[in-house]
């Protein structure tokens, strides 16, 4: 009888630490494993302060608020198109090495592969020489065909050559930049390439490579004063 | 005896930190009417050059229900019909986004629209859309759901601006070349070009007005990803907690931090992130 009085005797002491011991663990788990903790406070608030937006208001002055609102999204969206190009434009996305060419209306006439920036940085003595698609928008500014390519001071350090002097004729080149080049402004162009097989992979020096085939569209799409969206 | 006082003082503390956390979830907030930071509205008057009409003016959004264009109850009689206000809502909703996209296209960065309507991310430039991108899902928190839609669309009403960002990839990386020096070195050193392996990616922005965008993949990353993906979730995990911990030792609460988590496609992350620029911009439709 009395083993019996002290098992229950236990059995009450356990129960009674056992509410404290919860409440206690509850709050901290409230605290510490709530990650909407902020937020369950404000669910609170917003029950119970925030009227429903328009509520009760006469009918006369939420029709005036949506023909304003009509008005000004017409006026906005006229803003906007005035942004858009004039001419069809091309499209460069430098992460995965692809183009697309776009009508005036955003539809797209061709896709396809390209090269862009190998993102390299060429170290030569005090030099240091970035190679890297510039980002933004830019124009075509000139279009030509069989555009010799007037080598910059780079490739002779890049291939370990003494660097000639500005007008050597030996940093003329008439192959590498292909049938056509669109130059873009600061010496970046969309050409051609030798190296068809890198198409898709960047390898560049800055410049955007094109296959032959997308280049003659390109080129023959696109005119001075075209769009050239580069990200 | 000392167990019984050991009660006590557990019990105590239990019920002191239960009326705490009443305290600072419930009774606080109703009170203090703390609400969603609001956007600091620029001066969005768009004037044509040339052009004075009453026309082309477009006029400020109601930021409130305050103003020149503020309802009040004792403008008409009569109710408004709910369809007129929900038309209202959309057609605010509607030209909130307009505006913030025509207010960034007159800037030559790039910027992300992320519209959680139509589940997609679209990347512009000058309001061209570059990119675009489905989410594959999106979980917001709590605090947006429990807002007005009025609320939500002051707090939208203008761009969000990135103060912070943390990604397991990098936003530019650089390959460093010595220069050879001569022929015979540079042959040496040319490489055929290899495919990269696009990396695991999780990134976490932290714009103005508290907002956070977690960006996560939609693929399974690799043992290496994962770690370093859940090594990044738990820190921002620790920095919640000791923030949250921090204002309840203070007895105080921190301003509201509403979370939004997108998943998509590992290469579209890639492209956004690397794409935008370092500190852009953020068009958010909710």
């Amino acid at each position: 009888m009395e083993i019996e009085q002290k098992q229950n005797r236990g059995f009450l002491h356990v129960v009674k630490w056992i509410i404290p011991i919860l409440l206690l663990s509850l709050s901290v788990c409230v605290i510490l494993y709530n990650p909407d903790f902020q937020d369950s406070a404000f669910k609170m608030k917003s029950t119970f302060s925030t009227p429903a937006p328009y509520e009760g208001k006469s009918a006369d002055v939420i029709e005036k608020l949506i023909l304003k609102s009509t008005r000004n999204i017409t006026i906005i969206e006229d803003k906007l198109n005035l942004l858009k190009p004039v001419k069809p434009y091309i499209v460069v996305n430098t992460t995965e090495n692809r183009f697309s060419l776009r009508t005036i209306n955003g539809d797209t006439i061709r896709t396809g592969v390209c090269s862009t920036g190998k993102n390299e940085l060429l170290i030569a003595g005090n030099k240091r020489i970035i190679f890297k698609t510039p980002k933004g928008i830019f124009t075509v500014r000139n279009k030509q065909q069989n555009r010799p390519w007037i080598k910059p001071d780079w490739a002779f350090i890049e291939d370990g050559l003494p660097i000639p002097s500005a007008r050597s004729a030996e940093r003329i080149d008439y192959s590498t930049l292909g049938d056509y080049a669109l130059e873009i402004g600061n010496g970046y162009m969309l050409h051609g390439t030798l190296y068809q097989r890198f198409l898709g992979l960047p390898v560049t020096h800055g410049c955007v490579r094109l296959g032959d085939k997308d280049l003659e569209v390109i080129y023959n799409t696109l005119s001075k004063g075209s769009k050239v969206y580069i990200y | 005896m000392k167990n019984k006082i050991a009660f006590w003082i557990i019990t105590l503390i239990s019920v002191i930190l239960v009326v705490y956390i009443s305290v600072i979830t419930v009774i606080q907030p109703v009170f203090t009417k703390n609400t969603l930071p609001r956007a600091i509205a620029r001066n969005l008057e768009i004037k044509d050059k040339g052009t004075k009409g009453d026309k082309d003016k477009v006029t400020k959004p109601e930021q409130n229900n305050s103003g020149d264009d503020s309802i009040s109850a004792s403008d008409g009689a009569g109710t408004t019909p709910n369809e007129n206000v929900n038309k209202l809502i959309e057609l605010r909703r509607k030209e909130i986004l307009l505006r913030s996209r025509l207010s960034l296209a007159n800037e030559d960065s790039t910027y992300l629209i992320l519209d959680l309507i139509n589940n997609t991310a679209v990347l512009e430039l000058k309001g061209i859309p570059l990119h675009e991108c489905k989410i594959l899902h999106s979980e917001i928190s709590n605090s947006f759901r429990s807002y007005s839609k009025d609320a939500l669309l002051n707090w939208m009403s203008e761009p969000f601006i990135l103060k912070n960002v943390e990604a397991t990839i990098p936003k530019i990386s650089f390959i460093e070349k010595i220069a050879p020096k001569d022929t015979l070195e540079a042959n040496k050193m040319v490489t055929e070009p290899k495919e990269t392996k696009l990396e695991d990616v999780f990134i976490v922005m932290d714009f103005d007005r508290n907002l956070r965008l977690v960006i996560s993949q939609s693929e399974l990353p690799d043992p290496e990803g994962k770690k370093i993906i859940s090594n990044l979730r738990n820190r921002y995990h620790k920095i919640e907690i000791s923030r949250t911990v921090k204002a309840l030792t203070k007895f105080n609460r921190e301003p509201v931090k509403p979370q939004i988590e997108i998943v998509i496609p590992k290469s579209d992350a890639t492209i956004l992130y690397k794409a935008l620029p370092l500190y852009p911009r953020m068009i958010l439709r909710l």
